[in-house]
């Protein structure tokens, strides 16, 4: 029975991370339709910025505007010199963001240097839940992405500027005869999916291991996720984080990691074949 | 045709014979520099022991060529990239060997790259290999430095048993040979502490999520843990092990935890965290405590840190000295003949060539905070059978 409840945790534990994670690489090409090989550079970027907050000696909440304030002008730079001459030449933009992603790796090496850093843990110790103890951390973390995505499930449907981003998403000459700004939604969107990616980074900081090169993890699942979940959608993206995570931890916890992360593939190709808008399209 | 092959085959064997003789006629001169090929990873996952093994190994070099260099030879170091493919290592050092007249090699690099390189020196040039291993090389002309798994675990299971009450033990490591082989000898050194092996596990390198494992350990019952993941695996599961509140009531060993890995660990992680090595870079040995002091004197305070790795190189330089002062010569056959019973002295204590292994001090440490604080010194530790 414990053991049942452990894994029912790990599985929204990672479910919800993934969902997290995915998040800004979903906004980014499941809207604008750039596949951002930086985005989990982003992700390292909201990392390091929890260490220096915490090289810092400030309290680990600091990192989540640091980590904002820098994604934002480092997505509007990029956006401003590379990706708004890119957009709807998804090759294109995948060339370029990993070349982008390369400098981003080494300019954290030159920075901070290749050896791992460990970011303490803003709420350490375990609770007891369902009779199991789990960490406290991750408990808040999971509350926290669970609120997250209500609301902005809630302000895509009701406010004007979702509305906005669905027209332009549907058909942009369109949207900008009716005189929306596709420029500036552009560059806004692009902007809150960096920064998301790394929101996503601090929040996660002081549960996995930091270094120069940590972003490569994300990029990999994220992909997988969207892949399942399917392209556009918040539904999609939940629906893809509980099917990579739930398989990922249910076939590690019946075999071992090695046939988990098979099962990871396999459920990716089949998609890739059988299904490939995934599970819940936008079309 | 004939002719031109014949001709073809003389001007080769001619160019040939030139090449292999030139190294030859460079011993005869005793104030040539003697070039050595120091291969450490500058690059890829490895990387990250870059900068201390390069270190390293110039402070032996330009200790050993003070006091008046290998039979009165300047050592005169390259260093090559080998963070690379096995294939692509063994061009460089191909290149190296025969182009560029290294006459000695040093290497600190992974066994995919140490078999390339045995494969293409076929014991005709003298080859250092230093960092922890799987064991099993027996390849003539390759002096091995490294811990072998039966020098980590041998003494140290049966001590951490006795002094932890460790008797339930959960193999976890990375799915290749170095943790399978590891595994495979700590299972002797279990059942002969008295203690049983309550699970077995190899996780890709790709993994970075170990609940599951975790959930099975906690499952298992087991009070002890040995740890074979390498690098960002190992911070990332000891990471999650800690959060789980297991590190009060299971202890924990590694064989390949470092200080980097230490440091990614974080203080808060590493409660009841060990560490066996040949090498920690807080040995309060004499010797050790002087090789820090020159280390940082050298190259700064903020230089890469020492660590087991990176460290292995300074003494892959005095081994090379001590077999070719024994031998008297620089050539691979009378090397290996010198080599057995041929003993140095360096910051990890004495060492003793055996089977072309080292006998050697093994270290145990204990992690407090994000240092390692030595808690017993097991003297002079055979390397166990490697060639058979």
């Amino acid at each position: 029975m414990e053991l049942i409840a452990t894994y029912g945790l790990n599985f929204l534990y990672a479910a919800a991370t993934l969902g997290l994670i995915v998040l800004g690489l979903a906004v980014v090409f499941g809207l604008l339709g750039v596949m951002n090989m930086a985005h989990g550079e982003f992700v390292a970027l909201g990392a390091y910025s929890a260490l220096i907050v915490q090289q810092a000696g400030l309290p680990f909440v600091f990192a989540v505007p640091l980590a904002l304030g820098f994604c934002a002008v480092i997505g509007w730079l990029v956006e401003w010199s590379i990706i708004r001459h890119l957009y709807r030449r998804p090759f294109d933009t995948l060339l370029a963001t990993w070349g982008l992603a390369i400098l981003m790796r080494k300019g954290i090496e030159v920075a901070f240097g290749r050896e791992y850093k460990s970011i303490d843990q803003a709420l350490p110790g375990t609770v007891n839940l369902l009779g199991v103890d789990y960490p406290a951390y991750r408990i808040l973390l999971m509350a926290l992405i669970a609120a997250l995505f209500i609301l902005l499930f809630v302000w895509y449907q009701r406010s004007n500027t979702g509305s906005r981003i669905k027209a332009m998403v549907q058909n942009p000459e369109l949207a900008a005869a009716v005189g929306i700004d596709t420029a500036r939604l552009s560059r806004y969107t692009f902007i809150f999916g960096v920064s998301s990616a790394g929101f996503a980074g601090v929040l996660l900081s002081p549960l996995v291991r930091v270094e120069p090169y940590m972003g490569l993890d994300y990029l990999l699942s994220s992909f997988f996720i969207l892949v399942v979940g399917g392209l556009g959608t918040l539904e999609g993206i939940m629906i893809g984080s509980g099917v990579i995570g739930g398989t990922d931890a249910i076939i590690s916890a019946v075999f071992d990691k090695t046939a988990g992360y098979m099962g990871v593939l396999v459920i990716s190709i089949l998609f890739l074949w059988l299904r490939p808008d995934g599970i819940y399209a936008r079309r | 045709m004939k002719r031109r092959e014949f001709l073809k085959a003389s001007l080769a064997s001619t160019a040939l014979a030139a090449a292999s003789s030139g190294p030859l006629m460079l011993t005869a001169r005793a104030a040539d520099p003697l070039k050595v090929g120091i291969l450490i990873p500058l690059s890829g996952p490895a990387g990250l022991f870059g900068p201390s093994s390069q270190n390293c190994a110039q402070l032996a070099v330009d200790e050993v060529n003070a006091a008046g260099g290998i039979l009165g030879r300047m050592i005169e170091p390259v260093y090559v990239d080998v963070g690379v493919p096995p294939a692509e290592a063994s061009q460089a050092a191909l290149k190296l060997w025969k182009g560029g007249g290294a006459e000695a090699f040093i290497g600190m690099h992974d066994s995919a790259v140490r078999g390339a390189l045995t494969n293409l020196f076929k014991g005709q040039v003298p080859y250092v290999y230093t960092p922890v291993y799987e064991g099993g090389e027996c390849s003539p002309g390759t002096y091995v430095l490294g811990e072998t798994p039966a020098q980590q675990l041998e003494p140290v299971i049966p001590w951490i048993a006795s002094e932890k009450g460790a008797s339930k033990w959960y193999l976890i490591g990375n799915d290749y040979n170095w943790p399978r082989d590891t595994n495979a000898a700590a299972k002797g050194y279990i059942a002969d502490s008295g203690g049983e092996v309550v699970g077995e596990e190899y996780l890709p390198f790709t993994a970075d999520n170990f609940d599951s494992n975790l959930a099975k350990i906690k499952d298992s019952g087991a009070n002890a843990v040995l740890i074979t993941l390498v690098g960002g695996a190992s911070v990332g599961f000891n990471r999650a092990f800690a959060s789980f509140g297991l590190a009060d009531s299971v202890t924990r060993l590694g064989t390949l935890i470092e200080e980097n890995t230490l440091a990614g660990i974080g203080a808060e992680n590493s409660k009841n965290l060990f560490s066996s090595a040949g090498y920690f870079g807080s040995i309060e040995t004499a010797a050790a405590k002087e090789f820090a002091d020159r280390y940082f004197a050298k190259f700064g305070a903020d230089a890469a840190a020492l660590n087991a790795l990176g460290q292995s190189c300074y003494d892959g330089v005095l081994l090379l000295n001590a077999i070719a002062a024994k031998a008297g010569s620089l050539d691979a056959a009378a090397m290996d003949a010198a080599s057995e019973g041929t003993s140095y002295e360096g910051p990890r204590g004495m060492a003793t060539m055996k089977d072309r292994h080292v006998s050697k001090d093994i270290y145990l440490a204990e992690a407090d905070g994000v240092a390692f604080k030595v808690v017993q010194t097991f003297s002079d530790v055979a390397p166990g059978n490697n060639c058979g």
